[in-house]
């Protein structure tokens, strides 16, 4: 176990022709013990940064240390890290039985007996125990995702690396690994900092996420935080299943004019005060029917879910996603209009993109039980 | 500038009005012409057909002349002769035979000195020189194959250039440059005070010649297979295997040797059958000397069939290559293979 710090950590890659920065001046602290999810979409330096973090490329400016050593120029080898892959890399010649010791052949001095014993403890824990004869191409993707998950864990590494392990699983034994890896990790108690694209994957995991972009560290905070309190557009943009709604509104005194005419008097409206036009965003599930709401719009498509339905909807050129109870079916083509309370309404400058407001109030289906409480 | 004219070319309307009606032609032809049975085997029969004159015959009738003695051309004799009408089928017999049975392989397998120190030759070469080219040639190949290497087309096409020598003319070359005093290796050798070796009169540097000039020339070749198949070694396996601890040689020992398998067991395959048919190289070089030192299977079967006119004996001799050979490949295939 370990505390991992990243100190102004920085990665170039150079080729004849080009420059890329992929990870720019990122500053973060990850706790002992701790489950780090990083999530941003691709070629948003994520994997990179898990890539520095193991040893596997060299920083090109900045600090790493693992509870205080600074690590920043041992190599991968030497730094105590167990790492799975996306596509497992097990080696192919080998029986699952030696792909899962492999580790402690090669790094330590335990007797080939002590090593069978090791790997017939870890294949127990992950349910592998039949398949330890068989080669890696024998294996289903779950089984071969198991026997990465074993040789990383075999050696009781100090720090576990993931990098996107369940995307080439098929939805159903996704989710399964899914909770099985936060059991796992929970009952071996390592620091772990895992890689996805998938910012579902990334809000059911992680203690905490780390949301990127284009390099940059954008935001770090429990899944609550980032959902609630979103730094800027981009995290409000990324997090949250269906995608917030966003639009841009012109600022007229305490009113936002909108596309298609939206019209919204702010409570408080300081908040805008000396600009022009802001972005507003409003959550799928904060958006309910209301003749008196502001949010007019023309519906195109209705996805019964049987718990709930997510209405398509046009607001001018804005479309408009919004999620309602199962009891609300809107014709297709109809004119509806929605309201919202301005506690869940969210506001970022125009031109930056930081936020300006963001959600203060209970999530929808808090306040839906909230009123039929209070009547 | 090609390609955007082409694009451009392909996109213009008359282009793809054209290329429409041809298509269709095409199918109306197609559905129209009957299907004709067996023509695919008239496209094949080629092949066949060349395999059979230049390769099936010179091979079952070197076996057959094993077991006869050649006793000089046929004359007008023939073997069959057919006459039907204006028709006249005649197979002629191409030489005059003397059936011996099993006697040639009884004195080469017994009593032919010649031979066996031919084989011992081969052999020696063998041992020395396959093993010596494929570890200089996986060598090479993966220091072309690190990062840390630049101008990596210019340094393989370097390596790889003597392939393109022709067998006589870079034999020949080699000749120049070992022979005796005046060979260049001597002078040079010589110009920085130390003494010439007799690289083509002593027995056994005559072999390590021979050994020196197979390699020169056979090294490349075989490292550009090995270079190919370094580089289809997946990336992660090393990336694994750093964060599981492993050092460079562990790498190479348990990443890059089982995942080179097949590439290396198809160079020692057939660099072994290449030496094993060695003959351009020691006819130039040494002559098959001195004493026979250097005279390869191939060279005492050459001298058999076509000095001593011995078509039967050569035959045989012919034979019992192929057998040695076969057992050595397919022991290295089974050996080479079972890992797998």
């Amino acid at each position: 176990m370990a505390q991992i710090e990243l100190t102004k950590l920085r990665k170039e890659f150079s080729t004849e022709d080009e420059y890329i920065v992929a990870v720019e001046d990122m500053d973060l602290q990850i706790e002992d013990g701790e489950f780090l999810v990083f999530v941003g979409p691709s070629g948003c330096g994520k994997t990179t940064t898990l890539r520095c973090i193991a040893g596997l490329e060299t920083a090109t400016d900045g600090q790493i240390t693992f509870d205080d050593v600074d690590v920043t120029d041992q190599r991968a080898r030497d730094r105590d890290v167990a790492m799975v892959f996306q596509n497992y890399a097990l080696y192919p010649h080998l029986s699952v039985e030696d792909n899962i010791g492999f580790p402690l052949r090669i790094s330590t001095k335990l007797s080939t007996e002590e090593i069978d014993e090791r790997v017939i403890e870890t294949a127990e824990l992950l349910g592998i125990e039949e398949l330890l004869k068989q080669k890696p191409k024998e294996l289903s993707g779950g089984q071969q995702q198991r026997v990465a998950l074993g040789r990383a864990i075999i050696r009781d590494p100090e720090v576990f690396l993931m990098d996107e392990p369940l995307s080439n699983l098929d939805a159903k034994l996704r989710s399964d690994m899914r909770t099985e890896l936060q059991e796992l990790q929970q009952q071996l108690d390592v620091t772990t900092v895992y890689v996805t694209h998938d910012q579902t994957e990334a809000m059911a995991m992680g203690d905490r996420i780390a949301i990127m972009d284009d390099g940059m560290l954008q935001q770090v905070g429990t899944a609550d935080d980032v959902y609630r309190q979103p730094t800027n557009e981009f995290v409000a943009g990324f997090i949250g299943s269906p995608n917030i709604n966003l639009f841009t509104a012109e600022v007229e005194g305490e009113t936002l004019r909108g596309p298609a005419g939206f019209t919204y008097s702010l409570d408080d409206p300081s908040m805008v005060e000396g600009r022009e036009r802001v972005r507003v965003g409003i959550r799928p599930e904060d958006l309910y029917v209301a003749s008196d709401g502001s949010v007019p719009s023309e519906i195109n498509v209705v996805e019964h879910m049987g718990n709930e339905n997510f209405l398509y909807a046009e607001m001018g050129d804005v479309e408009l996603t919004v999620r309602s109870g199962s009891q609300i079916r809107p014709e297709e083509n109809s004119t509806v209009i929605f309201g919202f309370d301005e506690e869940d309404l969210y506001l970022f400058d125009a031109t930056t993109k930081e936020s300006i407001k963001t959600k203060t109030g209970e999530t929808a289906l808090e306040h839906e039980q909230f009123e039929q409480a209070q009547q | 500038m090609a390609t955007s004219i082409r694009s451009e070319l392909q996109s213009s309307e008359s282009y793809q009005e054209l290329s429409d009606r041809l298509r269709f032609l095409r199918q109306n032809v197609s559905s129209v012409v009957p299907k004709i049975p067996g023509l695919p085997y008239l496209y094949i029969s080629p092949f066949y057909l060349l395999f059979s004159v230049f390769l099936l015959f010179p091979t079952l009738y070197t076996i057959y002349l094993s077991v006869f003695s050649y006793e000089g051309p046929a004359g007008s004799e023939y073997i069959v002769s057919i006459q039907a009408w204006i028709f006249e089928l005649t197979i002629p017999k191409i030489s005059n035979l003397e059936f011996v049975g099993l006697a040639h392989y009884e004195s080469l397998i017994f009593s032919d000195s010649v031979f066996h120190l031919s084989l011992f030759n081969t052999g020696f070469i063998f041992l020395i020189q396959v093993p010596l080219m494929v570890i200089l040639a996986l060598a090479v190949a993966i220091v072309l194959d690190s990062k840390f290497i630049r101008a990596k087309g210019l340094w393989r096409t370097l390596i790889a250039l003597p392939v393109a020598t022709g067998m006589v003319a870079y034999s020949t070359v080699f000749l120049l440059l070992f022979e005796g005093d005046v060979g260049m290796i001597n002078q040079v050798l010589m110009s920085v005070g130390l003494d010439a070796v007799p690289w083509l009169t002593d027995r056994w540097m005559a072999r390590i010649t021979l050994v020196i000039a197979i390699t020169w020339r056979w090294m490349g070749y075989n490292m550009i297979i090995l270079l190919a198949g370094l580089q289809t070694i997946p990336q992660q396996l090393y990336e694994a295997a750093e964060i599981d601890g492993a050092t460079m040689w562990q790498k190479f020992r348990f990443v890059t040797v089982p995942q080179l398998r097949p590439v290396l067991l198809f160079v020692i395959v057939s660099s072994t059958i290449g030496t094993f048919k060695l003959f351009a190289e020691p006819f130039v070089i040494t002559g098959g000397g001195p004493a026979n030192a250097t005279l390869t299977v191939v060279q005492y079967i050459y001298r058999q069939a076509f000095v001593q006119l011995n078509l039967g004996y050569a035959s045989a001799v012919t034979v019992c290559l192929v057998v040695i050979v076969s057992a050595i490949s397919i022991v290295q295939v089974r050996r080479g293979g079972a890992a797998q």
